[in-house]
Parts: structure tokens; C-alpha cells; sequence
């Protein structure tokens, strides 16, 4: 490659890749330098470990990152679950399809806040659901669904914003799988499920760890639905975080919440995406 | 006995399935899932709509099924007593600029992805994907942290920057498909002819690239208009946007009524976007525009 060419290449890179490196390396690089003491918008900076060992050291920390890997991982194999039978039911078109897929993935336009609050009105003590429920006589009482401790309100949330991003993903995946490929396994007297797990599921398998990655990373790292409709014993990540930061002024601790919080992203999804593979790989062997 | 088929024209002798037998798996399964669909969208949003239009010198609390009187005032009260106005301003202003601004960056990266060869090209576009892995409340809060310390107050930029960055991925992505879709004979073509360079770029480049620029002003616009970590970080409490705004009824002031109508301010002009964005996708079929010459 000549230098011209080198020098052109990258000019037309500096302004879209150059300055997502450096905006997000930036970013990457406060957070860990404010959570060893370094970077501090106020007063002396200097090496410290005292930062991560009083965060570390905090029942609450323990408590979030617990919860919020809970939540990331439901979340993320959920959507998958799912979403891949709905993906391999819409293979082929028919009638209806379109429609079916278009109220599916509708949920996907709709802003994480706004699918909170659609959300606590449906569980809502006097919302429409324990009314169905007090009106067919299941309950005596309405039953407080909101903010409940288990997180089963957030992990709905999940679901509902996410299961539409998997179905998108994995119904690409499914659709390029040639017919001759599931016809052949058919002839062979392979069954639905062992055409799912032998041909349909490591053809599929990318797409499927894309939604994974996805998924678990914005699961990871909510704040909207776990301040609105999630259990109010404990906190997300996120929210600890941002509590840190907002209410005392601690920024250092803050990092390392939020480096913690990349660091929980990046295992948590790798791991995941890793255990995919290395499942269907047994599977198919 | 004389049944009906042997009366029937000749034309219509077809066997016919008995009807309950129409009633296929497949047909009972979209029932179901109409059905579900129709719980898991139009009940929350006409929840949502009953809200918005309930009249507030009554209240709708149980046994009441639906509200016992609606109106138009909690819009009006809305508009006229919160900073939706402003919020709408806001937001308004500024999705358009990180519309455009993303795309006047993202161009030429784009260029490059999708007309040179050159070592290292896959990480290239891999590495553009890192705004959308880094959890968005880190990137808000240290960013926030980045801004204070370059000395940049004002909100506007700041937020403009931050959702420019974080908004890249997409129009990066798009661009590079539309520049792929770009053929280069009609370019050598048009040259050959003596076309000038305005003439070329209006011939050969702009049918190709029109729906991938459309598509990504389209989707950065309305991720700028939703987004709330940066707006919330950076921006409040002096900068509110629409999903501020909503935060705030939704937080420890849970208004619902009033939540109901930020919520509908925020999620039907972005429904109708979608719609659009919808069209113009389809429309840029790589097989109606060609490839890559």
C-alpha cells in the first residue's frame, strides 16, 4: 500500500472510527483512572486502592452485582428462548406472517421509559390486570405486582423490549438456512427437536450470540426499568452508580462501580456467547 | 341419497376439505398470537391513551373498568403548566443536529469500508461497534466527567457530541451498505460521457445513496429523541428532553395522567418515523440498486 494511499485511508477514518476511539477511549480511560484515585475533578489525585477495597467491601455491591447479572442473564436467555421457536414458525412466509412479525417486533420502537410506564399502568394495584384477575375470581384482593422483590417486573420489562431484537436476529439466521439442508435431515428421520439442535441451532448459532451480547450487556446496564417498575431492596448496578455519583458526590467509587459494571458486561456476555458455542458444538458432535 | 357435490357444477367438483379441518395448527397458533399481540400491545397503549384523556376533576380507580369522564385538559394543563414545551424544543433541535452531524462523520469512514481493501479493515469495523457495548450509564457519567474537564458547559454540545458518538455504529453501517450499493461502471460511464462531477454525483451516486441517507438521518433522529442517559447525566437538570421529562413523572412525582401524555408526545412521532424508515429500508434493496461495480 502506497503512503498516499495509506494517508487517504486514513483521513476519511479519523473522523468516524478517530473519534469513536477516542471519545469511548476516553471514557474507558476516566473511569479506571478515577477508580485508582487518579483523574479526580476535585482535589489531589494519587494512586489509591482504597476506593476498590471500600466498594468491594460493601454488602451493597455484592447485593447489585448479584442482582444485576440475575437480571442479565433471565433477560438474555429468555429472549432467545423465546424467540427461536417464534423464528423457526416464521421460516417460511404464510398468511398472516407479516402481521404477526410487525406486532412481534413492534415493541423494539418503543423507548425503554415509555414500556415502563405502559408497564406499571397494565400492574398497577388497581390496573387492568388484577381487575381481569379479581373478575374471573382467581384473587379475593388485588396483589402488588409493582416493584416486586424477585425483579420479575424488570425481567418482563427485559423480555418484552428484548425478545423482538433476538426475533429480528434470529429470524435472518433461520431464513438463510437452505431447505434442502432441513429436508435432508428430515429424510434422515430426524424429529423437530433434533433438527433444531443437529441443523437448525449451530447454523444459527452467530445470530444467536449476537442477541446474547446484546441483550446481556443492556440488561447489564439498566437503569430505566429497575428505578421504575424493579424491587426497591436492591439496586442495579447502574443505579448504584449513578447513586454514588449523584447523591455524594463520590466519583471515584462511582468508577469503580462502573468499571465493574464493563466488567460484568464483557464476562457476562462472552461467557455467554462462549457457552452457546461450545453447547451446540457437543450438541452436534 | 343424493348428496350435494353430485349436484354441483362440474367446475366446483373439486374435493373439498371438510371446514373444521381448515383449522390448522398454523391458523389456530396466529389466533393465539394475534391474541397475545392484542394483550401485549393494545391494552398498554390504550391504557395509556385512557389515561392521558382523563378528565381531571374525576378519578378512575376500581371498580371502574374505563375512566368515568375524558377530556382534552390534561393535555392542555401539561402544556401549559411543565416544561414540555421546552423539553419538545429541545429535543427537537437537537435530534436533527445529531442527525446530520453523524452523518457528515460517518461518511467517510463509511467511504472507506466500503471501497478500500487495506490490512486490519474487519477490527476497523468491529471497533466502530464499541458505543454500543459499553453500558450506556458509564459512557453518560464519564463522559459527563470528560466534558467538565475540557471545559465544555455547554449542555447542547455536549449532549450533541455524546449522542453523535454513541449514534455513529448505525449511520457507519448504513452509509457503508449505501456506498456498496454505488456502481462504479455508471460512475466510469458518466466520466466517459463528460459528465462533471455534480453531474456524476447526481447520475451515478445519489440514487444509490439517497435511501441509505434517509435511513440513517431517520434512525439517528429518533435514537437521539428517545435516549436518556446522556440527556439525564449531562443535561439536567438545566437541558431536559422528552424522556427527562418523562423520568420525572415517573420517578418519586409518579403523575400518571401526566406521564401518559409525555409518554404518547414521545412514542407517536417516533411509531410514524419507524413506519417510514420501514419503507425507505425496503426500498434499498441491494438487488433494485445494484452492488458494487
Amino acid at each position: 500500500m502506497t503512503l498516499r494511499r495509506t494517508l487517504t485511508i486514513a483521513a476519511l477514518l479519523t473522523p468516524g472510527l478517530g473519534l469513536i476511539l477516542v471519545m469511548v477511549g476516553s471514557v474507558f480511560y476516566i473511569a479506571v483512572a478515577q477508580s485508582f484515585g487518579y483523574y479526580n475533578l476535585s482535589g489531589d489525585s494519587a494512586f489509591s486502592l482504597d476506593h476498590w477495597r471500600d466498594v468491594l467491601g460493601s454488602k451493597q455491591f455484592g447485593r447489585s452485582l448479584g442482582y444485576s447479572a440475575y437480571i442479565a442473564i433471565i433477560s438474555a436467555l429468555g429472549s432467545i428462548a423465546i424467540a427461536y421457536p417464534l423464528a423457526i414458525w416464521m421460516r417460511k412466509p404464510f398468511r398472516g406472517s407479516l402481521v404477526v412479525g410487525s406486532l412481534l417486533k413492534a415493541p423494539l420502537f418503543v423507548p425503554g421509559l415509555v414500556a415502563a410506564f405502559l408497564f406499571l399502568n397494565v400492574v398497577a394495584y388497581h390496573g387492568v390486570l388484577n381487575q381481569f384477575l379479581m373478575w374471573t375470581g382467581l384473587t379475593d384482593a388485588p396483589i402488588r405486582f409493582q416493584n416486586d422483590r424477585n425483579g420479575f417486573g424488570v425481567i418482563f420489562l427485559q423480555l418484552w423490549k428484548n425478545m423482538p431484537l433476538a426475533l429480528l436476529l434470529l429470524t435472518g439466521a433461520v431464513q438463510g438456512i437452505s431447505d434442502e439442508v432441513v429436508d435432508a435431515a428430515r429424510d434422515l428421520g430426524a424429529g423437530p427437536l433434533a433438527r433444531f439442535r443437529k441443523v437448525i441451532a449451530p447454523l444459527t448459532v452467530q445470530a444467536m450470540q449476537a442477541a446474547l451480547i446484546i441483550i446481556f450487556i443492556g440488561a447489564a446496564g439498566d437503569f430505566a426499568f429497575q428505578v421504575t417498575a424493579g424491587p426497591t431492596n436492591v439496586q442495579s448496578m447502574a443505579q448504584y452508580m449513578v447513586f454514588l455519583k449523584t447523591s455524594f458526590g463520590r466519583w471515584n467509587q462511582a468508577a469503580v462501580v462502573g468499571v465493574s459494571l464493563m466488567g460484568l458486561a464483557l464476562v457476562g456476555a462472552l461467557g455467554l456467547a462462549g457457552l452457546a458455542r461450545l453447547t451446540l458444538r457437543g450438541l452436534k458432535w | 341419497m343424493v348428496s350435494l357435490s353430485d349436484t354441483a357444477p362440474v367446475a366446483s367438483r373439486r374435493p373439498r376439505r371438510p371446514a373444521f379441518r381448515r383449522f390448522t395448527i398454523s391458523n389456530v397458533l396466529i389466533a393465539i398470537l394475534l391474541l397475545v399481540c392484542v394483550i401485549w400491545l393494545v391494552v398498554p397503549f390504550g391504557m395509556a391513551v385512557l389515561w392521558s384523556l382523563l378528565d381531571p376533576s374525576v378519578r378512575w380507580e376500581y371498580p371502574d373498568v374505563l375512566p368515568p369522564a375524558l377530556s382534552f385538559a390534561r393535555w392542555i394543563e401539561v402544556w401549559n403548566t411543565t416544561s414540555l414545551p421546552m423539553a419538545l424544543r429541545n429535543s427537537y433541535i437537537l435530534a436533527p443536529t445529531v442527525a446530520v452531524t453523524t452523518l457528515i462523520l460517518a461518511s467517510p469512514t463509511a467511504y472507506a469500508f466500503a471501497r478500500y481493501d487495506f490490512p486490519g479493515k474487519g477490527a476497523a469495523q468491529v471497533l466502530t461497534l464499541l458505543p454500543l457495548v459499553i453500558p450506556g450509564f458509564v459512557l453518560a457519567i464519564f463522559f459527563s466527567a470528560l466534558i467538565f474537564s475540557l471545559g465544555i458547559y455547554s449542555r447542547f454540545l455536549s449532549i450533541l457530541l455524546a449522542h453523535s458518538v454513541l449514534f455513529l455504529p448505525y449511520a457507519i453501517r448504513l452509509m457503508t451498505v449505501a456506498f456498496s450499493n454505488v456502481r462504479l461502471d455508471l460512475v466510469d460511464a458518466a466520466r466517459d460521457l463528460g459528465a462533471s462531477p455534480w453531474a456524476r454525483f447526481r447520475v451515478a451516486y445519489w440514487p444509490a445513496l439517497a435511501p441509505g441517507i434517509l435511513a440513517s438521518l431517520i434512525i439517528v433522529f429518533i435514537q437521539s429523541i428517545e435516549e436518556f442517559a446522556v440527556a439525564f447525566v449531562v443535561g439536567a437538570p438545566n437541558f431536559t428532553t422528552i424522556p427527562s421529562i418523562l423520568y420525572s413523572y415517573l420517578g418519586y412525582n409518579f403523575v400518571r395522567p401526566n406521564a401518559a401524555v409525555v409518554s404518547l408526545v414521545l412514542v407517536i412521532p417516533n411509531v410514524l418515523l419507524m413506519l417510514g424508515l420501514e419503507r425507505l429500508l425496503k426500498s434499498a434493496n441491494p438487488a433494485q440498486t445494484g452492488v458494487k461495480g
